[in-house]
């Protein structure tokens, strides 16, 4: 099919005349490439970006992981000599750093952007162009951060960055402001990527589907969005101060001036709290397609897992000071988080009660899609459990800081999160690539990443608990304790588990490599899916659907396939994947408006590295940066709002190509 | 089913459980499972049923996602009821987590007032977290024998059975005090003064760590707190008052107060120390070290570590006689400090010799500017080896 989103002037049809605003307005040019290299720099696409986003968190993903496998290297004897102290320090900061910004919240992005359009029944997400902006900070943050390394050093704070150490005298290399700066640009990514789903997700469904027919994983991801709403700009006013006390020479950390260094923490932490959630929320709405698809049921308590994820979002805001237990709070406070933090893990435990209940009495297919998501409920609920030892602050006191925690959030982040995105990728990679990646190097791909995280992670639960804190660059023998199971054991044993679960996720890069070689065509349906995203082709046309679906069930498309025989109570097959699909193209609808390519995403974003490099080393720099983003602000919004006719190439034929709506 | 199932969980949570604990190391030092104190015991008493409950419902959970994996399996059976859900079995399963955690609640709750107790303080040490290295100074108490205030660092030593409270504050950034085999860790902030009560019940080198990321070094700044019987605190505080005596003319040791004067006292105090002029000799750190303190070196070899407590002052095997001595005998044996042959030469000489290179520090002249021309730590010194010979001769006496 050729390009949809040109007008076409077909004979005998009178096109309104605002159906041609961009002769009238705009001053610039829209881009029309649909295919080669200019196709992807100026897409608005929400699949294309879609896919930049995963290409792109995994390229940082690997980046992560081979600054923790480094991590273990300098950990796996006492008195580590691979890594220096400075350079240890940059190490865990960026991994964390990486991990958390720059690979499961991109990677969470990839998949709301590919799939919440096709789970909604709509045709892109409601402000394309900001969309495709977001992106670009994204990947210009994650740049401009990790090309600290070659300016003098990376941030070495931690991820957390505990203010006064951040500050310049504590911090003096560059490091610090490249973390500040780049975060400050991966939080607009993440503010305009969220009021865009946002309005999407409000206004966008197709008819008949109410907020409560919706998809779990669009619903949680819903939540997200408000958190990321109302979270960022929190850690951006924080990462303000910081800046400003850098780079121009503030106070607000500098306790000599009369400052509160806890004013750093309850900011980061108000902000950081929800990003946990952020994180892992959209990984439950992954594993809650999966399971059901696999189980041939439906969710089990679809409105409670609804519900518990939006109490999650609200319960999240009030738990932050646990974090900050042994910061010196005063025992009120303490009591009250701890008590507060115990709340949350009410929501959280009703999930894993309904992930569990929605496998019971089902028929359970074991594809890798649902290794993964079995895996996330098991290590997500040592996680979980591991983090109630923690709300308990008493507790917490002797644990915090220590690799008990260490290994807590990884239980939660990799157990949880990671497994979660990875049955993401097993699950929706033919619809994203019309290819089924190879199910048994997928299934060994789990089982060396169960066993590698598990021998990782596992041990750290008996480190931290006998004494070993984090962040230290090297353990001594003096504090290992004696006997065979001595802390130097279970050292060792993490060490080698990190670098089995570095094979486990090569395994999954050797299977995207193979997938994309063979020839063999995924099925249109190929796990008997429940939703609509897959009730349209594998890769999906630009478009999306040919005719926006009417919605009258939750799990619409499993009611269009199947239909329930009202004397024997047993579902029948009506229809299959093609015979719906073949009525779609059958039915297409006439008028399809479909945004055109522009220009101003990427250039708009390419100004801020600049400008945030010139508050790093030269002011005139950042002026220049400044002039540039207002220009491109210009031409954005000079922009015509689709581009004519005639700057298409080749011209379309009649046939292959469908009218554009006029434009309202 | 139920017994089945009930069965397969006391076998799988009871082989856990056995596995967890034999897969412990013993005498971990800092073990916070092995509480020596009462605030650690009152810790203990909260968290190990804690641990329990969440290792039972983790089991339960594994057990059951076991249990579907092998019970629900397609076995080319009908299409499952398409259910969705069950709300009172859903609401049940909402009240249950609940009120177990309620329970929890209501035990922490009362744990952390009991923590925060400090009424009944019977001793006050003021503690300082800097850059790596931790300095305690006990305000005069007439009463515990303390007749003037007392300054030292690395190890902490408090009378067994005494209710002590901490009050810590830093120098720099934020550090964090943690023994624990006798209490869970509180942070020291700078502007800010937070109290940590201690006690132990027996005589015993307890091991401990700084716990909040301090920068370059955090790895290296350690603590110890000893405790010490009544009697043998009275001794150890008699000697903390008396003054460093100069050491007899034309010794080594001699030569090395006159490299000490040259070299160390712009940081490092010793009481009693006086210059040629026979004023006396009073550091001055604040105009050198970034947190404005280097610890006082009067009774250096009545502690067995330095440098932060990163490195031992006393040999191995005198280290293992002395960390691995009994209640009864530990406080004589620490009591009698670093002698001549139990002295761990080869550390201190490399200290002397590059102090950066065994503990990284910001102590690069080059790079003063970044720090407003003050050191973070140690710097190197550039001593002669000649020197080196003398200082450790010096050094040794401090007592």
């Amino acid at each position: 099919m050729a390009i949809i989103e040109r007008p076409v002037i077909t004979e005998g049809v009178e096109l309104a005349p605002l159906a041609t605003p961009s002769r009238a307005q705009g001053a610039f040019k829209r881009p029309v490439s649909a295919t080669g290299w200019k196709s992807w720099l100026f897409t608005v696409d929400h699949k294309k970006l879609g896919i930049m986003y995963g290409v792109m968190a995994m390229f940082f993903f690997i980046l992560g992981g081979l600054e923790a496998v480094l991590i273990r290297l300098q950990l796996a004897a006492p008195n580590g000599k691979v890594l220096s102290a400075s350079v240890y320090n940059q190490m865990f900061t960026m991994h964390a750093t990486t991990m958390v910004f720059l690979f499961v919240m991109p990677m969470a992005a990839a998949f709301a952007n590919y799939f919440i359009p096709l789970q909604i029944g709509a045709r892109d997400v409601a402000f394309p162009r900001m969309n495709a902006f977001g992106f670009w900070c994204i990947l210009g943050a994650g740049i401009f951060i990790n090309l600290s390394w070659f300016f003098g050093g990376a941030a070495d704070g931690g991820w957390f960055m505990y203010a006064p150490n951040s500050g310049p005298i504590f911090s003096p290399s560059h490091g610090v402001d490249f973390w500040a700066l780049g975060l400050q640009i991966a939080g607009i990514a993440s503010l305009t990527g969220a009021i865009n789903l946002i309005v999407t997700v409000l206004n966008m469904r197709a008819p008949g589907m109410s907020l409560m027919k919706m998809p779990v994983f669009t619903w949680l991801t819903l939540v997200v969005q408000f958190l990321l709403l109302f979270a960022v700009p929190v850690i951006t006013v924080a990462l303000f101060l910081l800046s400003f006390q850098r780079n121009f020479g503030a106070t607000f950390f500098d306790v000599s001036a009369g400052a509160d260094p806890l004013l750093w923490q309850h900011l980061f932490w108000i902000f950081g709290h929800p990003e946990v959630y952020i994180l892992v929320l959209p990984s439950f709405g992954i594993i809650s397609e999966v399971l059901p698809v696999f189980s041939k049921k439906p969710l089990f308590g679809y409105p409670f897992v609804v519900f518990s994820g939006a109490a999650i979002g609200f319960v999240g805001w009030g738990v932050w000071a646990h974090h900050m237990f042994a910061s010196g709070l005063g025992p009120v406070s303490v009591a009250v988080f701890s008590i507060s933090t115990m709340a949350i893990a009410i929501p959280t435990g009703v999930k894993i009660v309904n992930w569990t209940l929605t496998l019971w009495g089902g028929k359970l297919r074991f594809t890798a899609a649902m290794h993964f998501a079995i895996g996330l409920i098991v290590l997500f609920t040592i996680g979980g459990l591991s983090g109630v030892t923690h709300s308990v602050a008493p507790s917490d006191t002797q644990q915090t800081d220590t690799y008990y925690i260490v290994a807590h959030f990884h239980y939660v982040l990799f157990g949880g999160a990671v497994f979660g995105l990875f049955s993401g990728f097993y699950y929706w990679w033919p619809k994203m690539f019309g290819k089924t990646l190879n199910e048994k190097l997928g299934k060994a791909n789990f089982w060396l990443m169960v066993i590698g995280m598990n021998m990782t992670f596992g041990p750290m639960h008996i480190l931290g608990l006998q004494g070993q804190p984090r962040r230290m660059y090297q353990w001594t023998e003096a504090r290992a304790g004696e006997g065979f199971f001595n802390l130097a054991f279970w050292n060792r044993i993490a060490s080698i588990g990190s670098l089995i679960l570095t094979l486990g996720i090569f395994l999954f890069i050797v299977n995207v490599i193979k997938t994309s070689r063979s020839k063999e065509r995924a099925p249109l349906d190929p796990w008997d899916a429940r939703t609509l995203e897959w009730m349209t082709s594998s890769p999906p046309k630009e478009h999306n659907f040919d005719v926006i679906p009417t919605v009258h069930h939750l799990d619409e498309f499993f009611h269009r396939k199947y239909e329930q025989d009202p004397v024997t109570h047993e579902y029948k097959q009506i229809a299959t994947a093609e015979e719906i699909m073949a009525d779609q193209e059958a039915h297409a609808d006439k008028h399809i408006h479909m945004p055109s390519p522009s220009y101003w995403p990427i250039v708009l974003a390419s100004t801020l590295p600049v400008i945030m490099i010139g508050v790093i080393y030269s002011i005139p720099v950042a002026i220049v940066g400044g002039i540039f983003l207002v220009l491109a602000m210009f031409g954005w919004a000079l922009e015509p709002s689709t581009a004519p006719e005639t700057d298409f190439d080749p011209p379309a034929s009649g046939e292959s190509t469908k009218e554009l709506a006029p434009l309202v | 089913m139920s017994t089945k199932i009930r069965r397969i969980v006391a076998g799988v949570s009871g082989l856990a459980a056995t596995a967890f604990l034999a897969g412990c190391a013993k005498d971990a030092p800092q073990d916070t499972w092995q509480p020596k104190g009462s605030n650690a015991k009152i810790i203990d008493d909260l968290q190990q049923p804690v641990f329990a409950i969440a290792g039972v419902i983790g089991v339960i959970v594994t057990c059951a996602v076991v249990y579907c994996i092998i019970k629900f399996r397609d076995r080319g059976q009908a299409m499952p009821e398409q259910t969705h859900g069950k709300p009172a079995l859903e609401i049940g399963m909402t009240i249950l987590p609940a009120l177990i955690l309620a329970g929890v609640g209501v035990f922490t709750f009362r744990t952390v007032f009991d923590l925060s107790k400090t009424s009944d303080t019977q001793m006050v040490v003021n503690v300082t977290g800097q850059q790596w290295w931790w300095e305690y100074d006990y305000p005069a108490q007439p009463e515990l024998g303390i007749t003037q205030p007392i300054i030292t660092s690395g190890q902490r030593i408090i009378p067994v059975g005494t209710k002590v409270l901490l009050r810590e504050t830093s120098r720099d950034v934020i550090h964090s005090y943690w023994i624990p085999a006798l209490n869970g860790k509180r942070d020291a902030v700078p502007g800010r003064v937070h109290t940590l009560r201690l006690d132990a019940d027996e005589p015993g080198i307890y091991a401990g760590q700084c716990t909040e990321f301090c920068g370059l070094s955090h790895a290296n700044m350690r603590m110890e707190t000893v405790a010490l019987s009544k009697e043998d605190f009275a001794a150890w505080v008699a000697n903390q008052l008396t003054n460093a005596k100069s050491p007899a003319e034309k010794t080594l040791a001699k030569e090395g107060e006159g490299v000490f004067l040259n070299q160390c006292v712009r940081c490092h105090q010793v009481n009693g120390l006086k210059k040629v002029d026979g004023t006396p000799a009073i550091a001055a750190p604040d105009e050198n070290v970034w947190a404005g303190a280097a610890p006082n070196l009067t009774h250096l070899m009545s502690r067995n570590t330095f440098a932060g407590a990163a490195f031992d002052l006393l040999s191995k095997k005198c280290r293992a006689d002395v960390w691995g001595a009994s209640s009864e005998t530990v406080g004589k044996k620490y009591l009698a400090g670093v002698g001549e042959e139990c002295l761990n030469q080869t550390d201190l000489r490399r200290w002397l010799r590059n102090a950066p290179a065994m503990k990284p520090m910001y102590a690069d002249p080059a790079k003063l500017t970044s720090t407003n021309g003050k050191y973070r730590g140690m710097p190197n010194l550039g001593l002669t080896e000649d020197d080196i010979d003398k200082l450790v001769a010096y050094l040794s006496t401090l007592k």
